[in-house]
């Protein structure tokens, strides 16, 4: 079966670019002991990638520019791995993986996870609900709906949401077959930045 | 004074009972978690007279997680009658630019202070 692509189409960028890859085994530890090390994983890509970006003129501007995207990279890596290890199924093997691209013009934060036929629906199907709507608006429908009675069922949909809206990345997934655990699952959710939109970043 | 705190951050309800005082980062993984703090924000809300002041300045990250408590907080104060809320929050901090106007969306009376 061939992977079903949502969002943009070029998941993984082939121009010449930096990258890095962490990868962590859902089996060494449970979840709750595991959380701390997602802040921790993403202050560290937030941190690495404002080593590779060039100087741009004043010191001010520089500096300004450089924690702007260290945040946003920050911000998206967390809520990417948060989402990996909500959703991950647990009981088998499948690694959960953060990925980071840089580009001259973009960058690109990706997560991978393992999970169930019925998980993957689900999240297909929210998906295709966000698709082409309006960010803004569907992100104030998110708010007002998580002080409903049940606001853990919005939680990682707003991260998404947040990504797009506040921070104007452009996501994209990617649903395909595990080669090893073939009942499974391995979905690849992507972020891309592109560093003109950001804020102290010169367009 | 009421405090609650973490590795990473302290939340602190102030003397007056109606400021409450945010510092580091709030990455915790989910509604029961963030539950103490959204009971400590309503209890700011319990004299209507009174300005409510949430100061971010020192709050340097905050997962979607943690937006979500906000925005519980918020609607739960623009459906009280008559409550004044205010936001302090700083520039030099990037999440509090790009997100707390999205909170504003929810209860437009809400003041952000930005400096």
């Amino acid at each position: 079966m061939t992977a079903q692509i949502f969002g943009f189409s070029e998941h993984r960028s082939h121009a010449r670019c930096e990258y890095l890859t962490l990868a962590f085994s859902p089996l060494s530890a449970p979840l709750r002991s595991r959380w701390r090390n997602n802040g921790l994983s993403a202050d560290f890509l937030g941190d690495y990638v404002t080593t590779f970006l060039p100087a741009n003129g004043s010191e001010a501007a520089d500096v300004n520019r450089q924690a702007e995207i260290r945040h946003a990279v920050t911000y998206i890596a967390n809520e990417l791995l948060e989402n990996a290890m909500k959703y991950h199924e647990h009981n088998v093997n499948i690694p959960i993986r953060i990925h980071l691209e840089l580009t001259s013009d973009h960058i690109v934060v990706s997560a991978s996870n393992g999970v169930g036929g019925g998980q993957a629906l689900c999240y297909k199907t929210f998906v295709e609900r966000i698709q082409d709507k309006d960010a803004g608006e569907l992100l104030v429908k998110q708010l007002e709906e998580s002080s409903g009675s049940d606001p853990s069922s919005t939680i990682s949909c707003l991260g998404l949401l947040t990504m797009m809206n506040d921070y104007g990345a452009e996501l994209g997934w990617m649903f395909e077959v595990n080669p090893d655990f073939t009942e499974f699952m391995t979905v690849t959710t992507s972020a891309v930045l592109p560093l003109r939109n950001l804020p102290g970043v010169p367009a | 004074m009421k405090n609650i705190h973490g590795e990473s951050f302290e939340v602190r309800l102030e003397e007056d009972g109606v400021t409450v005082f945010f510092k580091g980062a709030l990455r915790l993984s989910g509604v029961e978690d963030y539950a103490p703090i959204l009971e400590m924000l309503k209890e700011a809300l319990t004299d209507p007279a009174a300005p409510v002041v949430l100061d971010l300045r020192e709050l340097d990250f905050l997962n979607s997680s943690g937006i979500t408590m906000f925005s519980r907080f918020v609607i739960e104060a623009r459906d009280r009658v008559g409550v004044n809320l205010q936001f302090l929050a700083s520039e030099s901090v990037p999440w509090q630019a790009r997100s707390l106007k999205n909170l504003q969306r929810l209860m437009p009376s809400l003041h952000i202070c930005l400096s």
